[in-house]
């Protein structure tokens, strides 16, 4: 299967501070995410995963190196152009604060129809995806009354809505206990596969490595060995 | 609109606070607005009544009218026509046997000029003769009526209500129009004194009389005692409200912004444009301030309803408008400082952990 390169990252470098402070998080990255894939990043706390998704989001410019998605290098487009494509290319799933306290769930994606009135999910769509992670009676609660793996689910299903080309999960399973775990894994793999979507998972999470296509590993800020489920 | 709304709603105690501080913020500039204008009416209804345009007094009367004696010898020295009519004032004091004294200004007319003839009569006629009287309508609430008889000060004379008028106050005291010549035995004046003041309806009287000097109504009106003042204490208060409710709205909009900072970053992140967030703040600075000024308008205008009559208080509507949207523009300027927030944040900030 010829598949696209939805996201691609060229000999991206990361460097915080200067001086005697200075961190060298993210050495020379090479990465790309092809539609109908799940791309999995494992390694551990510090190593990096954050850092490297929010720049391949879009949210922090590398040091150096190119971020291209959908064939535009990033660092070319403006900040309202970076917004614009974050909101309809990309679904964010982040660590935390993903749901307004003061919205409850069914506002929530009345929100994003507020922002993004196109191409956001069907009535019946956003139901079978409530359905598939089990959140589908919560519809009026506030994320306050909802338990910690509820609230991730909520918060996957809000990145999933406006039907976004790329989808970046940071930690998405952290709150989830191993039966959640498997639904969300395989909703994310359903996603790569039949939705055609670029799917990259960054995680600590090893029971998500059997719903990879490709898994990377991350440490002290290298991007080590592919291995690639087939 | 939408986030606006729907924050309020989930948040009621903490914005029904803010209302709250609004409302009552807004209620007290309305009823100080009203009590300046009710003041700055009943301490010039007479004069504006009268629609002169300029006055003339003894130069050394110091703007004031009750300093001001015209002579007999200086008043021959103006040429006087329709447009102009003598003005004696006197502070006096009615008294009737069974109601409280009552404060008033007198003032003598001449029958035959201008302020005489058009005087607007409620009930009655003008005063025919030296013992008769023409009231404000307030002594009606104090509990006068046509045809009563009355004292003023400590003279022997009884005099009688013959009529009632209406806006007749000036320096916060209900009128009493009479005769010029009642005025002069008020004052115990020897018929070489005519006048307190003549007032012309021309903008440009003037005169030559070495000891008179003609002056616009305005800066008359202006040197009333207390007046400037008491108008220039009630702008300050209004102008400093009007600042607080400005401080209030930015300072509680800012902490509840800085709250959601986390928050807004996902959304930034999540594309969720800077102008979308900011539109909602300033549509919640305006809901807040709005509900806040139509519960104080409502409060404004009971108490103006319930407000005893005689109380110095005018609602004017249109400068009450101007005053609610004064407080809305301070509202949104107050929003400022919470929108540059916005501005500031960095979706990178949506990491957190
Ligand atoms: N803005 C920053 N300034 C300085 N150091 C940072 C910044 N962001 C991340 N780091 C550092 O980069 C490293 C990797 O962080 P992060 O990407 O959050 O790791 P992970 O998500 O794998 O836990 C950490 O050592 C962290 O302290
Ligand atoms: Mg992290």
């Amino acid at each position: 299967m010829a598949s696209q390169n939805l996201l691609e990252m060229q000999q991206i470098n990361k460097v915080f501070g200067s001086g005697l402070s200075k961190v060298h998080v993210l050495h020379d990255i090479n990465f790309s995410a092809a539609a109908g894939h799940l791309n999995l990043i494992l390694g551990p706390s510090g190593s990096g995963k954050s850092t490297f998704l929010t720049i391949a989001g879009g949210l922090q410019a590398p040091t150096n190196g190119q971020v291209i998605i959908a064939g535009q290098s990033l660092a070319a487009l403006s900040a309202k152009q970076r917004d614009n494509l974050r909101l309809k290319q990309i679904g964010f799933v982040l660590q935390s604060y993903n749901l307004l306290p003061y919205l409850n769930v069914s506002d929530q994606f009345s929100l994003v129809d507020r922002i993004k009135p196109n191409n956001n999910l069907s009535a019946a769509k956003l139901k079978k995806l409530l359905k598939e992670l089990d959140i589908a009676e919560l519809i009026a609660k506030y994320p306050a009354e909802l338990s910690g793996g509820q609230n991730q689910r909520v918060a996957i299903a809000r990145a999933l809505y406006p039907n976004p080309a790329i989808i970046l999960a940071d930690e998405p399973t952290a709150a989830l206990d191993s039966q959640r775990v498997e639904q969300v894994g395989q909703l994310f793999a359903n996603l790569a596969h039949n939705e055609k979507k670029a799917v990259i998972i960054v995680t600590h999470d090893l029971r998500l490595k059997k719903f990879a296509d490709q898994i990377n590993e991350i440490s002290d800020g290298h991007l080590q060995q592919t291995i690639v489920n087939d | 609109m939408f986030l606006a709304l729907k924050e309020i709603k989930h948040e009621k105690l903490r914005y029904g606070l803010i209302i709250g501080m609004i409302m009552l913020i807004s209620y007290l500039v309305f009823v100080l607005t009203g009590l300046s204008q009710g003041l700055a009416q009943q301490n010039t209804a007479a004069i504006k009544s009268w629609n002169a345009k300029q006055i003339v007094l003894n130069k050394n009367a110091n703007v004031n009218l009750t300093q001001s004696l015209i002579t007999q010898k200086a008043s021959q020295q103006l040429k006087l026509t329709a447009t102009e009519a003598y003005v004696g004032q006197a502070s006096v004091v009615a008294k009737k046997s069974g109601l409280a004294k009552e404060s008033a200004q007198f003032i003598g007319l001449e029958s035959n000029q201008f302020i005489a003839q058009h005087l607007q009569l409620t009930s009655g006629h003008w005063a025919k003769n030296q013992q008769q009287l023409v009231v404000n309508q307030s002594f009606k609430t104090a509990g006068y009526k046509l045809g009563d008889h009355l004292k003023l000060n400590s003279s022997k004379t009884n005099y009688q209500i013959v009529g009632f008028t209406k806006n007749a106050t000036l320096s916060i005291a209900p009128v009493i129009y009479g005769q010029l010549a009642t005025w002069q035995q008020l004052k115990n004046l020897n018929n070489s004194f005519k006048t307190s003041a003549i007032v012309s309806q021309k903008a440009n009287y003037q005169t030559s009389a070495s000891d008179l000097k003609a002056y616009p109504i305005k800066t008359f009106i202006n040197k009333l005692p207390g007046y400037s003042a008491q108008n220039l204490t009630f702008t300050f208060m209004i102008a400093f409200l009007m600042v607080i409710s400005l401080i209030v709205i930015a300072v509680f909009l800012y902490i509840l912004t800085i709250q959601k900072i986390q928050n807004y970053a996902v959304l930034r992140a999540q594309g969720v444009p800077a102008q979308f967030l900011i539109r909602a703040t300033l549509a919640q600075a305006f809901l807040l301030v709005l509900v806040g000024i139509i519960i104080a308008a409502g409060l404004t205008v009971l108490t103006s309803l319930i407000i005893p009559a005689g109380t110095p208080m005018t609602f004017n509507l249109p400068l009450l408008s101007g005053i609610a949207g004064g407080l809305i523009l301070m509202a949104l300027f107050g929003a400022l400082i919470p929108i540059w927030t916005i501005t500031k944040i960095d979706p990178i900030t949506a990491i957190g952990g």
